[in-house]
Formats: C-alpha cells, structure tokens, sequence
C-alpha cells in the first residue's frame, strides 16, 4: 500500500493491515486484507444473506468446511454479545465480509467482531467486492475456495485449492457433535437475553436431542416450550435412546453431506415408529434417508434468512432461516397416494405445483407408510418439510429457531410438544397467534 | 386467492397539494395504484387537487377529477361515479381523513361503496392514541407512559405523575402538526394550548419523553390470508426527539443485533393483525434505550407513507403497487417480484448495500422562524444514496441536497466556530446543519464519544464520521498530482466526491476527475435487485460505488440513448412539477424509440419509479456523479431543461465536457440568463422591458436608484424561486437590504429592476421548435406584480385581458423563442401596465407551470418539447389550434407552508414560499377559483366576521369588496383608518381596537372564533407591528385570509358562487385531450 494511503488510513478506525488473498477453484482470485486470525485455509464457499446475525452465522455448527460471505456490506456494526453464539467456537473455515466494523456499538457488545475472530482462529477478509463473488457463485454454483494471508500468490493458491478435500462424501457432523451426553434445561438459558424472551414454560417432556452440531437456540427453543434435553453424541445407539424412554427423540442441525452422515440416519431408522421424532436441517435428512429416500445437492444452497415457504396445511407463508446445501428430492419418497393427493397419480419436480393446488400430497414410504408433504420452499420450489402420517414423526428442513433470521417458525417447538402429547393435529397451529410467543416486551 | 371480481369500479383518493409532512411520494404510489389496478381491468375513478401529478394525467385513470380532496367533494364524485370500492390508503393522511369522514356520515354505506385496504374501525385503532395503546396493552408491547390532556390544567396533571420533558401530540393532526417537546411549565403552555386548537378533537397526549433513543422504523406489508413481511428497516441517525421526516435515516438498521432485530419484526407484525389491517402497507415505529435494550412503540400508520415510498426506493420491492394488488384480493405469495420476474413478491428483501436518506429544508425563505428540529416537521424534500457502506452513500447524500455542499464539510464553506467549545450549543441543538456540525466538530478535536455525548447519535454513525473526516485531513494540502490510485480508492470509498477532495488539494474538480480516471480510478455500477444477487434479476435500477470489482450494466440495445437529469429533492421553488415533466420527457422519448436513461436522487418521484424508464441511476445531480454516468453509458442525447435549476446549472459544463445536449443549447439558455445579452436581444425585437441596473455596492445601488426611481425589485444574481427577492419602496429600504443582501451571496451582484406597481402579471408557456412555436398557455395571474410566480394565483384563459394583448403576448413569444433559438420549452414571465406589454424574463426551460398548463388544456407541453427534442417538428403533431377558446376556466393556487414555521411573517412578496399548488375547474373562474380555496383550506366560511385592514394605497379598491362581503351576510370588522373609508362608501362596518389600542382589540376577537375571513394587506417589505401580529394569529388559528387585494376580490366572488351552490364536478376526460 503506498505511502499517501497509509497515511490516510492511519487515524482511521482501520488502519492498513496486512494483505490476504481469497482464490477459488476456477481460479477467480480477490484480493483483500486480513480482518480475523491469520493463516490458510479450505472449505466451500457459500453466501448467507442475512442483514444481521452474523455472529450466529459464524458460530452455526452447520457452516463447518464451509467458507461463507456475507453478502451484507458492513459486518460487526453492533460488535459480539457471547451469549448471541451458537456454539463454544466457530465452526467455519473462513469468512469473506466487504467491511468489517472495528469499532462496534450495542449495549450488549462485548468485543468487536474481528477481535473474536482472532481469538477463536478465524481466517477472514475484508475488502472483497462481496456482490461480484456472489454472483458469480450464484452463477458457477458453490466450490472450493481458500483464503490465505500466508501465501499471496493467486496461482499457487488456487493449485492448493484444487488439492484441497471436497465436502461432499465427507462426515463433517461427527467433528462438530459432542463427545459426551449433557443435559439442557432450563437453567441453561442466558440470562442475557432475558431482556427479550420470556422465560422457558415449566419442563413437561423429556427428550434426547442427537447432536450433529446443533445449534444452541435450538436447544434453547426446546427448553422454553418445556423440555427438558439430554444431548447425545451423534452417533449414539437408537436402543440406547430407547432404554431411556424418552418422550420425544430431535434431531439436530449439521453440517455437509447427509449421505456421508450413516452413523446418525441408521439409528435414526430404528427410532422411528417407537418415539415420537422432530428433525431440523440435517436432522430432516437423516429422517429422509432413514426412510430411503435421496438427497440432491443444491447448486449454491439456501443461506439466509427471507425464503418463504408454504405450509401446504394452512396455506399461510412463513419466512425462515435456511442453511442447507442439500436437499431431499421428495418423489424419491414413493409414489403418491392419489387418495390423499386430491387424485394427482404422478410426482411434480417443482412442488409449487401444491401450493398452486393448496393441497399437502402423500406419498406411499415402503418402511414407514404415509408421508405428507407439508413445507415448499417458494423461491424454487424444492421440499421444505414433510410430516408422516402413519407414525409419530416430522421434520423441516429450515430453521424453525431462526438466529438468525425471523422467528415465524417457532410454532414447530409447540408442534413437537402437541405430537409428544399425542395430538393427531399437532402442526395446526396458526402462525399469527403464536407469533409473540416466547418474547418479551 | 385471486383477484375479487365483485367490484368494477374502484376510487383512488390522493393526497392533495404537496405540504410539509405530505409531499409527491404520494404520487409516487397513487400513480403506481392507478396503473396496477386498470392493469387488472377495474375502472379507475381518481380525485386529487394537485395538477403537478402524475396521478392526474388523464390517461392514469378511466375519470380524472381535479377536484378539492373533501369529503364533499369526494361525495359528488361517488353520486356521479358510483365506485363499488374506495381505496384511500395510498393517499396519505389527507385521503384517510376523508374517508374517514365519509364513513362515520353514513355516505359510504348509503351509496354501497366498500372501503378497500383498511377499513373506519383500523384507521380508527391505528390513529386513535388511546384505541392503539389499548391494542398495545392486550399484545403486551410496551407504550411510552402517557395522559390525554383537554386543557392545559390536564397537561400539568399529567406531567406531575411522569415528570419533564414531556413530548405533546395533538391527535389528527397531518405529520404532527402542533407537537413538540416539552421541558418546563411555559413550554408545555405554549404547546398544549396552541395543539389544542390545532387537534380537531382538542386533544393533546402528553408522554414521556424517549428524547435520545435510538429510532426505527419497520416498513410492513400483509396480505389477505394473514401473510406479513417486513419490507425494510430503517434506523434514524438523529436519536428521539426528531420527527423522522427531518432526521437522516438509514436503511437497513445498523446497530441491532439479531435478537433485538427480530423481536422488533415480531411486534411489528403482531402490531398490524392487532390494529386489524386486512392488507396493504403500513409502517411501525419504535424508540429503543441504547442503555438497556428497551423497545417502546412510538405509532404506527395503516397506509403507505412517506418511509414506505423511501423503503420501496432503498430496496426495489414496490410497496404501493403490492398494496394495491392485495386491497383487491390477491396473496403476497400470488404475487410476483418484478426485479426477479420469477420468486414471489413475499419474502424480505435482502440488500447489499447501504441506504441514506437526508432531508432538505427551507430555512432561509422563513425569517424569524425557529430552526430547531423536533416533533413537528419542517423538512420541505429530501434525498436519497445508495452505497456499498454507510461512509460512501453519507458522501452521495450530502452532496445530492442541493444546499451548495459537496460532502460532509471540506466543501469551502466557513467554519461555524473556531474554538472546540464553540460547537457545544451547535451540537446540542438540533438543526438542519448538525450533521456538517459533528463533522467540524471531529476536525477540531471532539471525539466520537464526547459527540455522543452532546447530540445522542449512536456511536457507530459517529465513528464511522470520524473515518471519514480522518480520511479528508489525512488529504489536506497534497498535491493532486501525488494522490495515486490507491489513496483515490480510499478517499472513494469513504465517501469524497471530486469537489471535496480539489478543495482539499487547492485543485479544481476538473483536475482531480483528470487524474483519478488517468489512474483508472472509476466507480462500477452496481443493480439494486431486491434479493442481494442470489438470484438473477433483470433489474436495470443502479447505483454507483467505488466497490469497483465487477460493473452490471446491461449491454446497450440499438436504440438510441436519450439520458433525462431529474429535479433533485423537492425544495420551494422546484417542486414536483419539474419531475412530472422529466417523467413525460420519459413517456414520450420511449415512444420516440429511445433507450430512455433517468438519473435522480429524490426518493419520494414517479421518476426514480424503475418503472418509469428504462434505466434508472439513483445518483447525486452533480457534475461528477452525472459524468460518471455519463462515461458509462455515452449518451445519444441528454435532457438538460426539464428538471428545473438543477440540472440546468449542469447544462454548460456537460456541453463542454462534449456532451451531445438535447434540446436548447447552452449558449441559447445562457442568451436568456444573462441580463446584458438578454437585454440586448430584446432591445434588438423591440419588446419592452422594465428599466434596470445592478450594483456590487450601496454607492452604485443608490445611483441605480436615482436613475431608475422607486419602487425597485431587488434581488441577487443566479437565485432559484426567488431567494432574497425582495421590493423596496425607498433609500432606507434598499439600504437594509443591501446590508442582508450581501450575507447571500458576497460573489454575485444585486439587480436592480424597476417594479411595475400594481400591473397585472402573468405566464406564457410555449414549446419552439426551430421553426414553429406553439403556445401552450397563458396564465394570468390574480396578485398584482411583486408576488412571486409561484406564490401567484394564475387563470387560463386570462380573463382580464384583451384579445388585441393576447394576441401581441403570443407574437412576443414566437419572436423570442425563435430569436433565442429554444428547441423545446420556453416560459416567459410579462407585466401588463397601462396597456404596455413589458417581458420580465424568458427561462429556455420547463417551468413550474407546465403541468398545470398540460391539464388546463389537454396538450402535454413536457412530451411535446420532448418530441421536438428528438427531432419532431410541431407542425407534423397534430396539435389542435393554440389559439382556440377553451370554454372554460383552470384555476391554480399556491399552498403556503405558513403553520409550519410560527413566527415567519405569512405576507406573499417575490421570494417564493409556497410548497404545492392545487388546482380548480370550473365555467366561470370565481367558480374554479372558489375550488381551488376549498381544495386548500376544505371550506369556505359562509357567515360570521370579516376582518378588514388594509395599507393607505388600497383603501380606495376595498369599499367595494367589503360591500360584497356585507351582501354576503358577512359582519364587516375594521380597524380605525379603514372604518373610516368603509364608513364613508356607505358600508356598514364595526370598528375593532388595534392591538396596541387594547383589549379586547382583534387578535382577541380571533382567538375567540369570532373572526371567519380576514384581510390584511401590508406596506412595503418586512412590515412588521400590528399587521404582522395579525397575521400570525390568523394562521394560528386557521382563520381564511387574504394579504392581496386581488386575492380579496377573487375570494369574495368565490364565496359568492359557494353561496349560490353552484360548484359542479368534472372530470378531465370530459374535456378536449390531445393523443
């Protein structure tokens, strides 16, 4: 940098620092400046476009292997409360901002942003025209990509990028799960946030959450509708979970790819049918394979937080927090009752085709019966949540627990109380009504 | 569910004259209403007063009608009309407020007309403080603490439960008119007493003051089946205390986390279903404790406003027209997003980028006014910036004001104070120039902390401030020479524009664009597509950025590319009219085969609609923004003479920059604008024109003086409506002025010209084409020479004036526009004195009459210059004959923004002050001409007192008013001198104590009701005493008043013609319309 624009940048909040370099595997190089921990590192890149809740993007579980950006200008504006994390440490390879904010402001804020970032090894850059990346990841789909602050060269980079391990076929979930069942109750909510949200209802259900690297508001979630959670590794027996009789069996959030997840989906297999089961994100995956059906990956995921998706059984539309890269390919269920899919026989590849109709077909699972399709994703038209109708089960593949992202959703934690309770219509619940449930004002 | 099939007919009702608080943003979404809803096939019935819209174009709606927004009004159109549905939620508070009234009479109900969008109880619960607080109590969503007060007993009742300050709220009164904050026992007096009468209900809340909190707004849109979605945040940089209207904003809200952020959505959603809003959009407010996170709901508004139209600008999602697909039944899911053409309309945007919002005031044209910002709005328009950060869109938006600044400070303009304490009291205060304030303030010392401290803005606003101004020092005294493209990119992104940074290195702004693009620093463009790019977008809706990674311009199509500069924010002096007649440029050049290209900065016009043309640069109209621009998309052509001073200022300086310039060239605008040449010319054509001089001192004014003789109108060089314009009368006068004059501008001279004492004046708009001009209208005025035009009440025809004066006026205008070589439009101001035609000026440009002329007369005068622009000859237009008698008579009105400034003197004189205009039609003009009082002030007293005082040159003309008014059934009431005179003529009259003779003199008798109409004409300029007190009270108090002998005369055979009943209805469609 010369000399005038050092000066310049001299009193600033961001004085120069040093250079970093983001490459990715078709050989697209950004040049930027290290704004986190220094260092090299791998993962695919993917976009989230979320306004605000970057500091739960960051510590998203689900984000491991992956390289994010922020497709919102200036990062770290309102700095890091701790308690807003969603993990002890961040899970992501690395973090691509246009401006990070140094000097943060918000009566919760404890440290700025990039100052965690240091302190947790985070990799990041700032400086990136982050609109032109997302376009053209929008347009070539997600890929490998690195950021170094170590080696600036754009060829040699990219060479490593295209040494460096893919996600797919990988487990990523077993390297975020925990190594040891823990409870969560009540007790366990930060008292930081009491500020907004009411406090938990009394603990009524006893429920044992598999953890793929759930996210902490999910737990939080559950503990305030009145459970209380046992948290077990990822890969914990289903006639372990059994042999403690839960009322209800969560499966959490995670990481990669659903198919390198066996360990989970083959327990998850034996559960259902025996307890009542609630799968968010991953956890609706392993549902979903559990019952044999086939994931597809996404050319660049939903990462954000204003996808509306339709609830086929109400008819209203929700506007939730995505994170996922893969998908379930709903035909790959069964075929369809026509019986219970207004007479239609054969499958629509774009599921709008429902919301169009206000039907929530069926299709016939050769393991586990019935299975209604109740959640499409509005933008494209891809599976958003399917409910089974012949044994205690159901799972959506967006965030119900938002952070970030709106909380439209939170109707699906009564939901899973109402299907412990044994309600056969436990999602008919009305999103207006339940829409300042949980806050406090 | 699909659109309703149950309704044919819909009324759309707008907003009236632009007023502070209620501007063209309602034309913005009117306009988009209109179109939405014929699109799906429903007759459109329309009624709005203000002729300078869009919305009234003829071919908007299926019946036009320019008529006064009343409930009586609005009535005869419903009998004559019959509209199954009325659609009142577009039409700001003006059109709630009708509706309102025309539910609770029973007229709706009798005459089977639906309320569409929010029905009477909602508007109710929305607007109704205690109703809403009780909704609030029941979501549990917290309220400030607050009482009613009816008196001022009440008041302090109140105050002794929750303590100073206080904050007072009249209810139902347009952009809180009346309120205020309250810190001791006079100031809640005052208030209290003035809201009173102001609140048509009587009554004030008192709260508790949130003064200091963090402000937000939530823009909400929800559909019929119970869908919701926040459509924009926006965060207030000036904390509580400030009305939104007159604080910067930013969108989208910068300082909440997630969970403060989405416990705000949830509320303001819940908020909606509570107050019962069926669909459409509304907008929540909340003030938040920086201390602790407290969140309190300020209001809420269940109608599109002035932030929705500002959230549709900052994220492309069209709130208005969504609104107005879901008041006739269609889902938000139903609906399709236009900037992606394939993902539905619910959903939240997501932005890349950062939006800021700056207001712009009109201080200086109210002496004597306070220019405090509170709770009650003064700003007149406002702009908006589009950046990648809040540092480069804060750049753009301070430059876009039209205020002469180039940025935040560094611009050449004087230090306020030179001591570091000096700032405290410019701090503490909050006014229009605070903002350049804290950047001086940083200069000299201060810190972003101490700032904080003194102002309540949040501290990431401030250290974002502090960079910048890091950034500008760092900067100081290099040499542009040694700037490279590095410390170019810098000072880029933090938001410099050239000026700043020539200032910075005694350079000139050619210079630094020099050397900045030789080291290839140039911004990219980038497309504001309401999904943050995750999905592809057609969108050709851009802004400029030095994020100069990747540019998004669409490759060019083959046709020719016609670029059209806008009008910049709205101000006294260039209003909406000028971005109805770029918008017609628009129209008319795509109709032509052009690739039409709008730049604009004004977040509240049809013209920055990305509907209206075919790329849209949401940018600064300064000449470094415009040439960037202009670089990136090389032109065929630009339209220079459409968008009033703006980008008229611009003309020469793209012209030598070689920029193909459509229309009347530079040195042709120059030939009219410079007094010597233009004198010359008209010296040549052997037109008339009232002597004049011009003076640096008082030694050479006082020559002028003596050459030319009194009266004289005096006025600096290069002024936009009018500024500093005044009429003295003698030497004491004109020194007074030469003294004030200077502080206005120190470069520039004074022109001296001679006044024209009592002449008639008036307007001629033409359209030339090189060969032929066609006269699109000549407008009389109704005030005497001396009122500024724009102040002036004006008739089409003119009524008084002979066919022989007619006819030479139209041989005058052909001379001239052809002598200065006009290619498009001309208006030409003239005076008629003792039957000499003298011409006071010719401006080669759009003028602020176009729009009226275009209605009066059913030409549209902006899309024939526009034609003739690209090459069209008149002659092969088939015009109809410019000559011909139109059969009826258009009346336009001036709206004074009087109430909004006390203090300021409410007397008309040649500076501009009104804000809007209405317009009537009618047979006769005191008909159309009663219309256009009615469409201002809702109703025409009928019986009570009449206050007449007038200055000694007057009292032989108002015998005979005052004999109509006693006709009338009016009590004529006079002061002294004027009793005498009326006494005299045989009229009978009342004399009343003088202010100064004592009680009970008049100012009494109008607080106390007892005065309907007064009419008061003061001497000279500046009057002050007696008449100015007078004055006062009568806006108080909404008294009618008249401040001309004209307007007194024209009034009195108004009331005449509203005695006799005879105002009928008409819609433009029932008259002649060319195309």
């Amino acid at each position: 940098m010369s000399e005038l624009a050092q000066r310049m940048l001299a009193a600033t909040s961001k004085p120069a620092r040093e250079a970093a370099l983001l490459v990715l595997e078709d050989g697209t190089a950004f040049r930027g400046i290290a704004c986190g921990a220094p260092g090299e590192v791998f993962g695919e890149i993917c976009f989230n476009t979320a306004l605000e809740g970057y500091l739960e993007v960051v510590t998203d579980p689900s984000y491991a292997g992956q390289v994010v950006i922020m497709t919102y200008p200036q990062i770290g504006n309102y700095g890091v409360c701790f308690e807003d994390a969603q993990a002890a440490h961040p899970a992501l390879r690395g973090l691509v901002v246009r401006d990070m904010c140094r000097t943060p402001s918000n009566w919760r804020s404890e440290v700025a942003l990039c100052d965690y970032l240091e302190r947790e090894g985070i990799v990041a850059i700032e400086g990136v025209d982050t609109r032109a990346l997302v376009r053209h990841v929008r347009q070539r789909g997600a890929m490998r990509a690195a950021i170094s602050t170590i080696d600036l060269g754009e060829e040699s980079l990219c060479a490593k990028v295209r040494a460096s391990e893919p996600i797919v076929g990988v487990n990523l979930a077993s390297g975020v799960s925990c190594a040891e069942p823990y409870r969560f109750t009540a007790h366990d909510l930060p008292a930081g946030k009491a500020f907004a949200l009411a406090p938990a209802e009394a603990a009524r259900h006893r429920v044992i959450a598999y953890d793929c690297g759930v996210k902490r508001s999910i737990l939080e979630g559950l503990a305030r509708v009145g459970c209380e959670v046992t948290v077990v590794p990822w890969d914990t027996p289903a006639a372990d979970v059994l042999a403690a009789s839960p009322d209800g069996v969560f499966l959490s959030n995670g990481p990669g790819d659903p198919d390198a997840v066996v360990g989970t989906y083959e327990q998850v297999g034996k559960l259902l049918g025996k307890v009542p089961v609630f799968g968010i994100c991953l956890g609706h995956q392993m549902i979903c394979k559990a019952a044999g059906a086939q994931m597809e990956k996404l050319k660049f995921g939903h990462h954000g937080g204003n996808h509306p998706v339709a609830n086929l059984l109400t008819g209203r539309v929700e506007i939730t927090a995505q994170n996922h890269g893969f998908n379930l390919v709903f035909p790959s269920v069964g075929p369809l009752d026509p019986a219970r899919s207004s007479g239609v026989r054969d499958h629509a590849g774009d599921l709008r085709f429902w919301v169009e109709r206000g039907v929530a077909p069926v299709a016939l699972n050769s393991r586990f019966g019935g299975v209604r399709l109740t959640h499409v994703n509005l933008n494209d038209g891809t599976a958003e949540g399917i409910a089974f109708t012949d044994i205690p089960a159901f799972s959506v593949q967006y965030h119900p627990e938002a952070n970030p992202g709106p909380t439209d959703s939170h109707y699906l934690f009564k939901a899973f109380c109402r299907l412990m309770d044994g309600y056969d219509d436990y999602l008919d619940i009305d999103i207006a009504a339940d829409r300042l449930e949980g806050w406090r004002f | 569910m699909p659109k309703r099939t149950d309704i044919q007919t819909i009324l759309v009702i707008g907003s009236g004259p632009i007023v502070i608080g209620q501007a063209c943003e309602f034309d913005y979404s009117g306009a988009q209403a209109c179109k939405v809803l014929r699109e799906e096939g429903y007759r459109v019935v329309l009624v709005n007063s203000n002729p300078a819209t869009i919305m009234t174009d003829p071919g908007l709606a299926d019946r036009t009608y320019i008529e006064p927004v009343t409930a009586e009004f609005v009535e005869k159109v419903i009998r004559a009309e019959r509209p199954d549905a009325l659609l009142a939620t577009l039409g700001g508070q003006t059109a709630l407020n009708v509706a309102v009234e025309l539910a609770t009479s029973g007229v709706l109900d009798e005459l089977g007309v639906e309320m569409i969008g929010c029905d009477l109880p909602v508007i109710q619960r929305g607007e109704d403080r205690k109703l809403f607080n009780e909704c609030m109590a029941e979501l549990g969503i917290e309220t400030a603490r607050a009482g009613y007060a009816y008196s001022v007993e009440d008041a302090r009742g109140i105050v002794a439960e929750i303590g100073y300050p206080v904050v007072l709220r009249p209810s139902f009164t347009l952009g809180g008119a009346g309120g205020g904050i309250a810190h001791d026992d006079d100031e809640l007096t005052l208030i209290v007493s003035q809201g009173i009468e102001l609140s048509p209900v009587g009554e004030v809340l008192v709260e508790e003051s949130v003064e200091g909190w963090k402000e937000f707004e939530m823009e909400v849109v929800r559909d019929g089946a119970g869908n919701g979605i926040v459509v924009c945040s926006i965060e207030n940089l000036d904390p509580m205390g400030v009305h939104t209207g007159d604080s910067i904003t930013v969108a989208p809200a910068q300082t909440l986390s997630d969970v403060e952020y989405q416990r705000m959505r949830a509320a303001s959603l819940a908020v909606l279903e509570k107050v019962g809003v069926q669909t459409g959009g509304s907008n929540v407010q909340f003030a938040v404790n920086p201390a602790d996170g407290r969140m309190v709901i300020i209001e809420m508004n269940p109608r599109v406003s002035r932030s929705s139209a500002l959230a549709s600008k900052a994220t492309g999602f069209p709130i208005a027209k969504v609104a107005a697909r879901l008041a006739v039944g269609y889902t938000l899911p139903e609906i399709v997003n236009d900037m992606t053409g394939v993902t539905s309309a619910c959903f939240e945007p997501s932005i890349d980028y950062c939006v800021v919002k700056a207001p712009r005031f009109a201080f200086e044209k109210f002496k004597d006014s306070d220019d405090t910002l509170s709770t009650r709005m003064k700003a007149v328009g406002e702009v908006m910036a589009i950046g990648r950060t809040f540092e480069e869109a804060l750049g753009k938006a301070l430059r876009s004001l039209e205020n002469g600044r180039a940025g935040l400070g560094v611009d050449g303009h004087v230090r306020a104070s030179e001591t570091k304490e000096g700032y405290r009291p410019l701090l503490a205060r909050p006014t229009c120039d605070r903002i350049v304030y804290v950047g001086c303030a940083l200069r000299c010392g201060w810190t972003p902390a101490e700032i904080h401290a003194a102002t309540g803005i949040d501290r990431f606003f401030l250290d974002r401030m502090a960079d910048i101004v890091a950034v500008q020092e760092a900067l100081r005294g290099v040499r542009v020479d040694d700037i490279d493209a590095e410390a170019f990119l810098i000072a880029k992104r933090h938001g410099l524009s050239d000026a700043q940074i020539a200032f910075l290195t005694h350079s000139s702004e050619i210079v630094v664009r020099a050397r900045r693009k030789a080291l290839g620093v140039v911004p990219a463009f980038k497309a504001v597509d309401t999904c943050a790019a995750e999905f592809e977008s057609p969108s050709a809706y851009y802004y400029k950025t030095y994020d100069a990674g990747e540019s998004e311009l669409v490759a060019a199509s083959s046709k020719p590319k016609a670029l059209i500069l806008g009008a910049g924010p709205n101000r006294i002096g260039q209003g909406i009219e000028f971005d109805y007649c770029c918008v017609h440029a628009c129209y008319a050049l795509s109709e032509a085969g052009y690739e039409t290209i709008m730049v604009n900065c004004n977040p509240e016009t049809v013209s920055t609609d990305y509907d209206t043309s075919d790329r849209l640069y949401f940018e600064p109209l300064t000449y470094e923004d415009v040439m960037d621009i202009i670089d990136a998309e090389r032109p065929d052509g630009v339209v220079a003479t459409l968008g009033g001073q703006t980008p008229l200022k611009l003309a020469r300086a793209l012209e030598e920059a070689g920029v193909p310039i459509m229309g009347t060239a530079a040195d042709a605008i120059d030939l009219a604008e410079d007094r010597d040449r233009f004198a010359d010319l008209l010296d040549g054509l052997g037109v008339a024109y009232p002597p004049a001089g011009d003076a640096s001192t008082l030694d050479e004014a006082v020559r002028v003086a003596d050459h030319i003789g009194f009266p004289l109108l005096v006025r600096p060089s290069y002024v936009l409506g009018g500024r500093g314009m005044a009429i003295v009368y003698d030497a004491r006068q004109l020194r007074r002025y030469m003294g004030e004059a200077a502080k206005i501008s120190p470069d520039h001279p004074v022109y001296l010209d001679k006044f024209l004492e009592s002449a008639v004046e008036g307007d001629l708009d033409c359209v030339c084409d090189g060969d032929d001009v066609y006269v699109g209208g000549i407008l009389e005025h109704i005030e005497e020479a001396g009122i500024h035009s724009g102040d002036s009440a004006c008739c089409i025809p003119p009524f008084s004036l002979s066919d022989a004066l007619v006819a030479k006026l139209r041989e005058i205008a052909w001379r001239l526009a052809l002598a200065i070589g006009v290619r498009g439009l001309l208006n030409i101001q003239f005076a008629i004195k003792d039957q000499q035609i003298y011409v006071i000026e010719a401006n080669p440009r759009a003028s602020r009459t176009v729009p009226f002329v275009s209605k009066a007369t059913g030409v549209p005068l902006a899309k024939v210059a526009a034609r003739v622009m690209a090459g069209e000859q008149l002659a092969d237009m088939g015009l109809p004959l410019d000559s011909r008698d139109l059969g009826y008579c258009a009346v336009k009105e001036a709206v004074m923004p009087f109430g909004r400034f006390p203090g300021s003197d409410v007397v008309l004189g040649p500076e501009m002050k009104s804000t809007g205009e209405v317009m009537g039609i009618a047979p006769t003009f005191p008909a159309a001409y009663a219309k256009t009082q009615l469409a201002i002030s809702y109703e025409l007293p009928r019986s009570g007192g009449v206050f007449i005082s007038v200055a000694d040159r007057d009292k032989r003309s108002i015998a005979a008013i005052a004999r109509d008014f006693s006709r009338l059934g009016f009590d004529v009431l006079c002061t002294g001198g004027t009793a005498k005179t009326l006494s005299a003529s045989g009229v009978p009259c009342q004399k009343v104590n003088k202010v100064s003779e004592g009680q009970p003199n008049v100012v009494d008798l109008i607080g106390d009701g007892k005065i309907v109409l007064m009419i008061n004409t003061p001497y000279g300029h500046g009057s002050r005493g007696d008449g100015y007190e007078l004055r006062l009270a009568a806006v108080r108090h909404g008294v009618t008043y008249a401040t001309t002998i004209a307007a007194a005369q024209a009034l009195a055979a108004a009331m005449e013609t509203v005695h006799d009943d005879g105002l009928g209805v008409v819609a433009l469609q029932d008259l002649p319309q060319w195309e």
